[in-house]
């Protein structure tokens, strides 16, 4: 029989031997769901896998990964956070949204203005946005004791339902668009490209770049991040080394609040340029971040690779799409199985498995 | 002759958990087995249960050399078992857990079957209600339906009181005498000489895994079986320089946890005191304990006092700091110790709130480091390397380690939950000399503890929990054995304030 034991001590190579297997593994099904399903599956799977390189613009093609992948890194970090504090926030894709919302209301609090120095308070406006948006489930769960699986998922659905009114009601453009929208930032408050052509590299990126390493320090090196660490597989012994559970909860609710929000607000600037009902708005960045952190098991350099990947492989698929008339679907597909395969293989890290003979077993006896 | 165990001998490493254990249970005769934790009482049962395999000795069923396999094996052989613990599914109705141990039998007849049981001891029993809505006597008597379906001639039911109300514990007791009646023999494993002198016809004293003595406990007297419970005498203060006691430090007055789990009724402690508390496992040490280090802070403020200020609404970080105390809780991976982070991490678990450990945005890693390795050094802590995980550490050296993080703080009051549990002699002699070196220093200490021996070898005055109240501390010369065994069994004694 099948035998799991629990391992004396976690090593470096128990480690990257686990995310060897998850890759194999990932890599193994994916592949066979490509043959499966894919009308050219060779030429799909060597399009999927070197893209960059298949006639488009290299740069367009590498831009459109890294831009996906700083929303997916910064926003998968925040996250992590919380969910090293056993804090379970599912909604960043609503603090995005409301980030977005709240960069733009900025604007039009500060009076339209077109010079620059609106950009910084834009962004400001679109952290602090998340950051309300996310203190209504921290609310509530110290407060009521409320599931805040619960109340930060149903958040985002409001917050969708705050995109849809706010393009069809108070911001609506003057000049009637479909789906509705409001009316498009001057290009001045903009985060302009910093390459010509390559309208995906704009100037969010190094600020993303930036907040990911400034979180990352944070988690890795300070006080904040050793109550992390404690709180994470001990509780009991969090509150014994006086930690409130209370304070941890408001703590990585707001921090991680505050970076969807941030982000939301670089996606207006940066990417889109207005506010529009949810289903041209929201690509689905706070769902895929909640993936982006268990891929990197909530570790900063863990995230930053799981972002990249998940960026590359979505660059990968919307270009077979475009191309070779696949479905893009293959996507989430992939995510979807380096989760599944990443959280198997963490068996492996904390347990030994071994085959014992049954004989063995009933041999007990004096 | 149901049941007959000859010279049962059970070791583990480094303990003899049943030391040529013997005893005989006939039909009809409720046998009580008696003994404070660690007795090895849990052992024998797991043996009859098939879990264990004894290391020597016979145990012979009906008359009948056997050798039990396996849980279900023991079951076969008509022993069944009702734990201390519940082993049911709280959504499922009562029939449905039943019906989860017989799958053999037809549902209809398992009704019928399981209704007419009740009805013979005279249980109230609803067998469609969910467990979930169900009290712990409810509870239990599906586990005791279910077990009996399985037609037991043997029935060992394992503190069987603990969770039950007076009133339940009588009608419990009603069915057991029936059940005895009706040609059963009965295993009833407690501490409670109250209730095994009420029910039981024979009775089985275990200490530290031997059988010390058999009684009637109709015809014998609590004291005697507290006594034999204890070993024959108390055990010799060992502490060669006697110690001098200063001014009051601590002083408690009616405190209660806010959860309401833990309740202090008078205490003090002087300096260079050590104050124990006696009590049998799962009594409320822990809420105790957490009602000292302030991990549930006291309802009212004013009940805690040290050196005259009213401290019972300080956090565990505001008593370490602003009134130098530290604590060892008993569980130490995951309470005093977090298993996955280094030794070197862990050192710095309870100094967080001193400045030169760490500030608001930075920890001084080169002060923790330095931390660690002093604790290694002075306490005697076998390691292989400080960046290694606290929990690769064996239970002896981590108690060490986490002994001495609070001791290197030379504390003013040091409360300490289990101090030697599961440690080898060496590093238990080791803990308890740092403890005394502390009070002679003139700093106090609070020992929680299961061991009397420990207690006696330590402490200036000693007091005994019951059911998570303290009652009153006296000199430690002025306890008598029964009157510990008596308390610790909780029956107040004579002359308690």
């Amino acid at each position: 029989m099948i035998q799991i034991t629990r391992r004396a001590d976690v090593t470096a190579v128990h480690s990257l031997l686990s995310v060897a297997i998850a890759a194999v593994l990932t890599i193994v099904i994916s592949t066979g769901v490509l043959f499966l399903t894919a009308k050219a599956p060779v030429d799909a799977l060597s399009q999927l896998l070197t893209y960059p390189y298949q006639g488009g613009t290299i740069m367009v093609q590498w831009s459109k990964a890294l831009n996906m992948a700083a929303y997916l890194g910064v926003m998968g970090l925040g996250l992590s956070i919380c969910y090293r504090a056993n804090v379970w926030n599912i909604g960043a894709e609503g603090q995005f949204a409301m980030g977005g919302i709240g960069a733009f209301g900025t604007w039009l609090l500060l009076g339209s203005p077109t010079a620059a120095w609106a950009i910084p308070c834009l962004l400001i406006g679109g952290a602090l946005a998340g950051l309300l948006w996310a203190s209504i489930p921290a609310l509530l769960k110290t407060r009521a004791n409320t599931n805040e699986l619960l109340t930060s998922l149903m958040l985002v659905y409001v917050a969708a339902q705050t995109l849809f009114f706010v393009s069809n009601g108070p911001w609506q453009a003057p000049v009637r668009y479909s789906p509705p929208q409001t009316i498009v930032l001057p290009e001045t408050v903009q985060l302009n490209a910093m390459l010509t052509g390559v309208p995906t590299f704009h100037a969010g990126l190094p600020i993303a770049l930036g907040l990911f390493v400034v979180i990352a320090l944070l988690v890795l090196y300070t006080p904040f991040g050793y109550r992390l660490k404690v709180t994470e597989t001990t509780p009991r012994a969090a509150r014994f080394a006086g930690y409130s559970p209370a304070a941890t909860v408001w703590a990585v609710f707001l921090l991680s609040g505050a970076l969807s929000g941030v982000m939301g607000a670089i996606y207006l600037l940066g990417d889109i340029g207005y506010v529009t009902e949810e289903s041209n708005f929201l690509r689905g960045f706070g769902f895929s971040a909640i993936v982006v952190a268990f891929l990197g098991r909530l570790h900063p350099v863990g995230i930053l690779f799981a972002a990249l990947l998940l960026g590359y492989v979505a660059g990968g698929a919307s270009w077979i799409q475009a191309n070779l008339r696949e479905d893009d679907s293959i996507a989430g597909f992939i995510e979807v199985i380096a989760l599944m395969s990443t959280l198997a293989s963490a068996l492996f890290l904390q347990y030994r498995v071994t085959w014992r003979g049954i004989i063995a077993q009933t041999q007990e006896s004096p | 002759m149901l049941l007959n165990l000859n010279t049962i001998t059970k070791k583990y490493p480094g303990v003899v958990a049943n030391d040529s254990v013997s005893l005989q249970l006939e039909a009809g005769q409720i046998l009580a087995l008696l003994g404070e934790n660690g007795a090895g009482k849990s052992t024998l049962m797991k043996i009859l249960a098939g879990l264990v395999q004894p290391d020597d000795g016979q145990i012979r069923v009906q008359g009948e050399t056997v050798t039990i396999r396996s849980p279900s094996h023991s079951r076969q052989l008509g022993i069944g078992m009702v734990q201390q613990h519940f082993a049911l599914f709280d959504g499922l109705s009562a029939i449905d857990n039943i019906a989860l141990g017989l799958p053999q039998l037809p549902r209809a007849e398992l009704r019928t079957r399981a209704t007419q049981l009740a009805h013979t001891y005279g249980f109230k029993l609803d067998l469609d209600e969910a467990v979930f809505a169900l009290s712990a006597g409810e509870k239990q008597r599906i586990e005791i339906v279910r077990t009996l379906l399985g037609e037991p001639k043997i029935l060992i039911l394992d503190e069987p009181t603990s969770v039950l109300t007076p009133q339940e514990a009588d009608q419990l007791f009603e069915a057991i005498r029936r059940m005895a009646e009706k040609g059963h023999g009965i295993i009833f494993i407690s501490h409670k000489l109250d209730e095994v002198a009420r029910l039981c016809d024979s009775a089985v004293i275990l200490r530290r895994g031997r059988v010390v003595g058999t009684c009637d406990p109709r015809e014998t007297s609590n004291a005697d079986m507290a006594a034999m419970m204890l070993g024959s005498r108390l055990p010799e203060r060992i502490d060669a320089e006697p110690r001098t006691l200063g001014q009051t430090q601590l002083s408690i007055q009616n405190a209660r946890s806010v959860q309401g789990d833990a309740a202090i009724s008078t205490l003090s402690v002087r300096a260079g005191e050590i104050l124990g508390i006696a009590g049998v496992a799962g009594n409320g040490q822990d809420a105790v304990f957490a009602l000292l280090s302030g991990e549930s802070p006291a309802s009212d403020p004013e009940s805690l006092r040290w050196q005259e200020a009213a401290v019972g609404g300080f956090d565990p970080n505001r008593r370490r700091t602003a009134l130098g105390w530290a604590f060892v809780p008993e569980e130490r991976l995951g309470h005093g110790a977090v298993p996955h982070l280094s030794l070197t991490e862990n050192a710095l678990l309870t100094n967080l709130a001193d400045p030169t450990f760490a500030s608001q945005h930075w920890i001084h890693w080169g002060q923790v480091t330095h931390t660690a390795e002093t604790i290694a050094a002075d306490f005697d802590v076998r390691h292989s390397g400080l960046h290694r995980q606290a929990r690769s550490l064996s239970g002896g050296n981590l108690q060490k380690f986490v002994v001495g993080r609070e001791l290197l703080k030379h504390p003013n009051l040091l409360v300490i939950n289990q101090p030697t549990w599961g440690v080898d002699m060496g590093a238990a002699r080791r803990i308890r000399g740092a403890i005394q070196d502390l009070a002679r220093a003139g700093g106090a200490a609070i020992v929680i503890s299961q061991d009397l021996d420990e207690l006696f070898e330590l402490c200036d005055t000693l007091c005994v929990i019951n059911q998570g109240t303290l009652q009153p501390p006296r000199p430690i010369g002025d306890w008598t054995l029964v009157e510990l065994g008596l308390a610790m069994g909780g029956q107040l004694h004579e002359g308690a304030a």
